[in-house]
């Protein structure tokens, strides 16, 4: 058994994103665990509720909150790259989807030092 | 908590694009927890490197000169590829003190002997 860590800089309609579901859940079937999904650069756009993908396209943000509530997979978004997208949990306006934790690199640290394994997609 | 040692590939000009900022605003954040980490510049990430960038004349931050404050972070693995410096007309004197250059076999090998890898 070993514990990863997934560190994810694509946006939801990049295919790479994907790959993170599928790989996200391939690895939990085998028995490993995931200590935790780190969103940076423009992976941070998972997270906005916003978004909004056509139906017959790959549902990737919906997908991310379903491995978190399936899995309590934690999904860590880094708040320096979510604000400079126009992500903001400031009063008034949130439109990051509360599945997300607001994070920082300070998270990412913490995440890849307990980690077996740092896969980045 | 256990140690990383974590490898920073940096792919991209300086300016056209954040990724070089994105991965040094990481590679600083690691440093200051006393994380072990490596900066790694192939392709066209060392014109990064370049003593003469200068991202105001394009009106872009220049993160480049932060670049200088690595060895406060106790950063002190900067690796440059031969190869890629070469196939850019450029050579060690153009760029900033304190990096290294290595063949892209080296390269390989030391990227090998990090735990972890993340690519900008």
């Amino acid at each position: 058994m070993s514990v990863y860590t997934l560190v994810v800089t694509t946006p939801p309609h990049q295919n790479n994103t994907a790959t993170v579901i599928e790989f996200a859940e391939s690895i939990l079937t085998a028995g490993h665990q995931i200590n935790g999904i780190f969103f940076y650069q423009d992976g941070v756009l998972n997270a906005s509720t916003l978004t909004s993908i056509p139906n017959d396209e790959f549902q990737a943000p919906a997908a991310f909150v379903k491995l978190h509530n399936d899995h309590q997979v934690a999904l860590h978004l880094c708040i320096t790259a979510g604000e400079k997208r126009g992500l903001t949990d400031q009063d008034g306006v949130i439109n990051i989807n509360p599945a997300f934790t607001v994070s920082g690199l300070g998270e990412m640290v913490e995440l890849t030092s307990t980690a077996d394994k740092v896969i980045q997609l | 908590m256990s140690s990383t040692s974590l490898a920073v590939i940096n792919t991209k000009a300086p300016f056209a694009t954040s990724h070089g900022k994105d991965a040094l605003d990481l590679a600083l954040i690691f440093g200051s927890y006393e994380q072990q980490i490596s900066l790694f510049f192939i392709g066209d990430g060392v014109f990064q490197l370049l003593q003469r960038c200068d991202g105001i004349t394009l009106n872009v931050k220049d993160f480049t000169k932060t670049f200088a404050a690595l060895s406060f972070y106790d950063i002190e693995n900067v690796y440059v590829s031969q190869e890629s410096l070469t196939k850019r007309s450029l050579n060690k004197s153009s760029l900033i003190d304190g990096v290294e250059v290595l063949s892209d076999d080296v390269i390989q090998q030391y990227l090998s002997q990090h735990t972890a890898a993340l690519t900008f």
